[in-house]
């Protein structure tokens, strides 16, 4: 009995293990689609997905290669090279995206990392953002350095101020599963509520934040 | 008034909210002697201040405030006036891919040219780290309909070679049907002109 | 979202085309397509349909909810509703233009087609336009929006949430003392459903 248990267990473990990396691609494509809304809509900065990214861009090019070897008027070369374009388009605008709001809250975003780093957090950023990140806001800072030397006795608050998202913004939301309670940030007062799977609200981004990143709300 | 000659910088920011007009050197300078003046003047009254605090007199200290709140604008002005440049700078980049064009180019103060090889090469560099083989962030920015798009050409722009070899010659006024991910970038240089049925 | 990329995600809906060829499974990335038989409906994602009809191999079959008679159903209910109907399909309007640019002469009645579907469109624009005023007006933190298609969400977008987050700061500076007469005769919650 016992010893059932744990043979189901570690089956259960193998079979998440298995799911992780043997994704489906049309799966593998659902969850980059939905990583696209969710970061194109949310004010913050999200979780990255690189590793859907990675795995996706291989299917891309794995599949480019395949290609080289079809005549240029086979049928299926024009929808397999029209795909692998939408993809590279879904994939490109998602790090766009993502490069847009690094540029934009760079002295922020680089606290935020800074604090989950000490926190040893995950962080939202892959590597190779985080030393994107570092170098734009290197050149910033030292674009105004140099503009303020003639200014040498001024105050350095202007090195205080930091453009921040607005996680209050509204955003469209659709639930993906039934949600116990939804804190609504009323302003002045706050309130709860439940909601159904599939139901579609508009809410402040900060109300769902932690659901968007849990998966449970897809924004939209 | 003070601040003027900032608010001045800020106008021609909000004339030109895409393009990039030439550096105003001569206003930038006008505003960093206003602001020279400024704080020597608060310098040398702060001292006065100092030195008559125990005589019955006119206090200096509104005059002091005053000037520092101009300071302060002004600095806000110069910050925003480069900022903002540097803003419509890196839209450039996406745009032009690496090379600018030569009349954007001289618009540009040294500083800026700087900041522009810096940034160039970091997205660079970002964009050689995605995926096993890098992945070029400045194709593929609006979604596909279909792998090849009529287009004009706008300018005598001459030979152009596609990835199968063939070699095109692009005259002004001329119409091609070329696969849309190899002219994307002629079409946002203003060579082509993507052609809508 | 740019409207372009709201008909990119319509254009993953599929849709049944004839083909007028033959030719075996297609492996594309997001699932397989075919076999192709000539003659035979086979079902293909909408992009996959244009593409084929661009290539004039392919017939594209109208769906049954484009039918005139049942468009106009939907009208009906859509007049007689005081909130929004579900919609046949979530891409209801990307796929009718795509059909009607891209495959006229495989649509019955095409002209009617396109004079129904903006009319369903206009009666939800207009509801759409007097629940914002409602939400607006009752203060509201959020608001239920079942059954708006992804287009229509992004046609109110930006400007809604813009000016709910602006009442949001204002809620926000009132402080929860002032802030009483909204809390005690009903709640700030406003729903398009009721």
């Amino acid at each position: 009995m016992e010893d059932d248990e744990n043979l189901h267990a570690l089956l259960d473990t193998q079979d998440d293990e298995e799911n992780e990396i043997e994704l489906s691609p049309a799966v593998l494509i659902e969850v980059m689609e939905e990583a696209w809304l969710n970061e194109k809509f949310s004010p913050e900065i999200l979780p990255n997905k690189i590793d859907f990214v990675e795995l996706l861009l291989g299917q891309l090019s794995a599949m480019e290669e395949n290609l080289e070897n079809v005549g240029d008027r086979d049928i299926k070369k024009t929808l397999h090279l029209l795909e692998v374009d939408r993809l590279r388009f879904l994939v490109g605008s998602y790090l766009r995206m993502r490069l847009e709001k690094i540029e934009f809250y760079v002295d922020h975003i680089l606290k935020q990392e800074n604090s989950r780093l000490e926190n040893r957090e995950d962080l939202y950023l892959t590597e190779a953002e985080l030393t994107f990140a570092r170098n734009f806001k290197e050149g910033i800072d030292n674009h105004f350095e140099h503009l303020m030397r003639v200014h040498p006795t001024i105050p350095v608050d202007w090195k205080n101020q930091v453009i921040q998202p607005n996680i209050h913004s509204f955003v469209f939301s659709r639930s993906k599963t039934n949600i116990e309670s939804i804190i609504i940030d009323e302003g002045n007062d706050d309130e709860t509520v439940y909601v159904n799977k599939d139901s579609q609200m508009i809410i402040s981004y900060n109300s769902v934040s932690n659901l968007v990143k849990k998966g449970d709300v897809q924004l939209v | 008034m003070f601040g003027e000659k900032a608010v001045e910088l800020i106008k021609e920011l909000d004339r030109c909210p895409t393009s990039l007009p030439p550096y105003n050197t001569d206003l930038v300078s006008e505003v960093n002697n206003e602001m020279r003046h400024l704080i020597e003047s608060n310098q040398d009254d702060a001292r006065s201040e100092e030195e008559n605090r125990s005589l019955s007199g006119e206090s200096l200290l509104p005059t002091i405030k005053c000037r520092h709140s101009a300071v302060i604008r002004n600095i806000r002005c110069l910050l925003a006036y480069h900022y903002n440049r540097l803003r419509v700078l890196r839209t450039m980049r996406w745009q032009f891919g690496g090379v600018l064009p030569s009349d954007i180019k001289q618009n540009l103060s040294h500083l800026e040219v700087e900041w522009l090889t810096k940034y160039s090469n970091s997205l660079a560099q970002y964009m050689r780290s995605v995926g096993e083989e890098g992945i070029n962030l400045a194709t593929n920015l609006k979604p596909p309909k279909s792998l090849y798009i009529e287009v004009r050409c706008l300018v005598n722009y001459g030979k152009f070679e596609l990835n199968n070899g063939i070699v095109l010659l692009l005259k002004k006024n001329s119409r091609h049907f070329l696969p849309r991910s190899e002219c994307e970038e002629l079409i946002r240089q203003g060579v082509l002109e993507h052609l809508v049925s | 979202m740019d409207p372009e990329e709201v008909e990119f995600l319509g254009e993953k809906e599929n849709v049944v085309i004839v083909p007028t060829f033959n030719y075996g499974v297609i492996h594309l990335i997001a699932g397989d397509i075919g076999p192709f038989r000539a003659g035979l409906p086979i079902k293909v994602p909408l992009w996959v349909a244009i593409n084929l009809k661009q290539q004039q191999t392919c017939k594209i079959q109208q769906p049954d909810w484009m039918d005139v008679e049942n468009l106009e159903v939907l009208k009906e209910n859509e007049k007689n509703a005081i909130t929004f109907t579900r919609m046949p399909n979530e891409h209801y309007m990307a796929l009718t233009k795509a059909l009607l640019k891209f495959a006229p002469d495989d649509l019955i009645r095409a002209n009617e087609i396109r004079t129904l579907v903006k009319d369903i469109w206009d009666i939800r624009m207009s509801k759409l336009r007097s629940s914002v005023d409602l939400l607006i007006k009752e203060k509201s933190s959020y608001a239920a929006v079942d059954n708006l298609t992804i287009l229509e969400i992004n046609s109110v977008r930006p400007l809604l949430p813009h000016a709910l987050d602006q009442i949001h700061r204002m809620k926000k500076l009132q402080g929860p003392q002032l802030g009483t007469n909204s809390s005690a005769g009903h709640t700030s919650s406003y729903s398009f459903r009721s």
